[in-house]
C-alpha cells in the first residue's frame, strides 16, 4: 500500500505544534513551539495571549516543519487538526489554519480529539495494543477508558469533580509554587516525606475519581498551620499530596485490572509526564502481569505528532470534515 | 483578482476586486461563529488560481474575529505565494468619510476604538481605546465620526498602493488592553 503522510496541527493550549506523520506511526518531522516562558510571567496560561501567539507563529512553525521533513504540503495526503477539547480561542487558530491548507492543497481535512491524540501518542513506535485500559490524566481530564479497537472506547470511570492536573496546580499555588504547578510539585516532593496524614478519598467500588476533597484538605491544612503561626514544610506537603493523588489512580486501575483481566495499560495526558506516578502505575501493572505503554517523553506533552497518529484511522475510514468545521472547548471521548 | 477580508466586527465582509471593479461582495451579518463561515465563503467565490493579492483588515475590533481573518489571510498569502497588505478598521472608516476632521471611532461592549487621521489618511499619533466614561468626556471637546458607510472600492484601491508585508509578519493590532496587561 502507498505510504500515507498526514500533516497535523495542534494549538489547543500554549504550544503551537505541527508535524508530518507517516502511516500513523512514524514521525517524519515535528515542531513544537512552546509559550511556557511567556505565560510563566503571569502565573498560568493566559488564553488571549495563547491565541495571539498561535496566530503570530503558525506559518513559521509550518515552514520549519516542512524544512525538517524536506517535504511540501502538497506531498501530504491529508490535513489533521485538534478541534476539541482545549482553549477555544487557541483551537480556533489551528482549525482555521488547517482549513486554509485543506482548501489550498485540495487535501481532506480530519478533525481530531486532543485526548484521543494523547492515547494515540502510543501508536508512534507501535505500542498501542487492544484491548487496553487507558488512563487519561491531564489538567482537564481524569478518565479510565477501556479500548477494544481503533476508536472503540468504553468509559469505565471519570472524575466527579476536579481533574488530577487541576488539583496539582491548585495545591502548587497554595504552597507558593510557580507555574507550571504540576512539575514543580513533583520536583519538590522528592525532598519531602509523607509526613502529613491526608484523608483517603472515598473508597468505593466504582471506577470514578475524586480530587476536590483531597485538594480542599491540603488547602485547609495549610491555612490552619498558617493561622497557628506554624511553619509549613512545603516539601512534605507536596510529597504527601502527590502520594495521595497517585494512590487514587492506582487503586482504581488495580480494580479494573482485577475485574477486566485486560493486560495492556496506557497512560496519556500531560500528567503522565510525572515520573513518580509512572513508577507507581508500573508497580501495579507488574503485579497483574500487565504491560504498561508510555509514549516517548516528547510525545507525552502537547504535540502535533500524536494528532497525526490519531488521524490515521480516521483517514483510512474516510471520516473527513468540511470547511465549516468549528472548534469546541469541551468534549467527551465516549 | 484581489481578495479583501474584513472580520473585525460581527459582520463578515469578503470581497473580490478585479480591473477597477468589485466583482463579488459577500456580507454575512451578525455572525457569532466566524470560523464556520469564513473558509466556506472564500471557497465558494474565489478561484484560487486567479488570486493576485490579499488585503486584510487587521484590527482593531473583535479579538477573535480579527485573529481568524488574519490567520486565514496570512496562511493563504504564504501558501499561494501572493502579496498581502493590511489596512486597519479605522483607516477603512477614515477613507469612507468626506469630513475634514477625521476623528474616527466605533464602539464595542465596553468602550470606543479611536483613530485620528490627516487628509491623506495617515494616522496621527496612535490608536486608542476609551472607556465609555472617557469617551463621554472626550466627545465634549471633539466630534467623533462613528457612522460611515464603508466605501469598499476606495478602501481596496487605497490598500493596493500600500507596501506588501511578509506573511509571517502579518498580525492583528488589538489596541485594547487585556486584564493581565493593565
Amino acid at each position: 500500500m502507498k505510504d500515507i503522510y498526514i500533516l497535523s496541527i495542534e494549538t489547543s493550549c500554549d504550544e503551537t505544534s505541527i508535524a508530518i506523520v507517516k502511516n500513523g506511526n512514524e514521525v517524519v518531522a515535528l515542531t513544537i513551539l512552546t509559550q511556557m516562558d511567556t505565560h510563566a510571567n503571569f502565573g498560568g496560561v493566559v488564553p488571549e495571549i495563547a491565541s495571539r501567539m498561535h496566530t503570530e507563529n503558525i506559518t513559521m512553525v509550518l515552514e520549519e516543519t516542512l524544512q525538517k521533513a524536506k517535504m511540501k504540503v502538497s506531498d501530504c495526503d491529508a490535513i489533521a487538526v485538534t478541534a476539541t477539547p482545549g482553549l477555544l480561542g487557541s483551537l480556533l487558530v489551528g482549525v482555521e489554519f488547517a482549513k486554509v491548507l485543506s482548501y489550498v492543497y485540495n487535501l481532506p481535512l480530519i478533525k481530531v480529539n486532543h485526548l484521543i491524540g494523547h492515547i494515540y501518542a502510543n501508536k508512534i513506535g507501535d505500542h498501542l495494543e487492544f484491548p487496553n485500559l487507558s488512563l487519561i490524566i491531564s489538567g482537564g481530564h481524569t478518565e479510565l477508558i477501556k479500548m477494544t479497537g481503533d476508536y472503540e472506547f468504553e468509559m469505565l470511570g471519570e472524575t466527579q469533580d476536579d481533574a488530577i492536573g487541576e488539583a496539582f496546580d491548585k495545591v502548587a499555588r497554595v504552597i507558593g509554587l510557580k507555574y507550571p504547578g504540576g512539575p514543580n510539585i513533583e520536583k519538590l516532593a522528592k525532598e519531602g516525606h509523607n509526613a502529613y496524614n491526608l484523608p483517603k478519598i472515598a473508597n468505593d467500588d466504582t471506577y470514578n475519581f475524586s480530587y476536590s476533597g483531597l485538594k480542599s484538605s491540603v488547602i485547609n491544612l495549610v491555612n490552619k498551620e498558617k493561622s497557628k503561626g506554624n511553619e509549613i514544610n512545603t516539601a512534605d506537603i507536596a510529597c504527601s499530596f502527590q502520594t495521595a493523588a497517585v494512590e487514587e489512580l492506582t487503586r482504581k486501575l488495580e480494580l479494573a485490572l482485577k475485574k477486566t483481566k485486560i493486560k495492556n495499560v496506557i497512560i496519556a495526558g500531560g500528567v503522565s509526564a510525572n515520573k513518580y506516578l509512572r513508577g507507581q502505575i508500573e508497580e501495579v501493572c507488574e503485579k497483574y502481569n500487565a504491560t504498561l505503554s508510555l509514549p516517548e517523553f516528547i510525545y507525552c506533552t502537547d504535540n502535533a505528532a500524536m494528532i497525526g497518529a490519531a488521524a490515521y484511522p480516521l483517514f483510512l475510514k474516510g471520516e473527513f470534515a468540511d470547511l465549516d468545521l468549528n472548534a469546541t472547548s469541551t468534549s467527551r471521548i465516549c | 483578482m484581489h481578495l479583501f477580508i474584513d472580520t473585525h466586527l460581527n459582520d463578515i465582509v469578503i470581497i473580490l476586486y478585479k480591473d477597477g471593479k468589485i466583482i463579488k461582495k459577500e456580507i454575512i451579518k451578525e455572525e457569532k461563529e466566524h470560523s464556520r463561515v469564513i473558509m466556506p465563503i472564500i471557497k465558494k467565490i474565489l478561484n484560487k488560481e486567479e488570486l493576485e493579492s490579499i488585503i486584510v483588515v487587521n484590527g482593531p475590533g473583535s479579538f477573535t474575529g480579527v485573529r481568524l481573518g488574519v490567520t486565514v489571510a496570512k496562511t493563504l498569502a504564504y501558501t499561494l505565494e501572493v502579496p498581502i497588505r493590511t489596512i486597519t478598521s479605522l483607516e477603512c472608516m477614515a477613507l469612507s468619510t468626506d469630513e475634514e476632521e477625521k476623528i474616527m471611532g466605533f464602539s464595542d461592549k465596553n468602550g470606543y476604538y479611536i483613530g485620528i487621521f490627516d487628509n491623506d489618511y495617515n494616522l496621527i499619533g496612535n490608536y486608542a481605546y476609551l472607556s465609555k466614561a472617557e469617551y463621554a468626556s472626550y466627545t465634549e471637546d471633539y466630534k467623533v465620526i462613528t457612522d460611515v458607510q464603508l466605501d469598499y472600492l476606495k478602501i481596496i484601491e487605497y490598500a493596493l498602493e500600500k507596501e506588501e508585508v511578509n506573511p509571517h509578519k502579518v498580525n492583528p493590532i488589538y489596541v485594547k488592553k487585556i486584564d493581565v496587561e493593565k
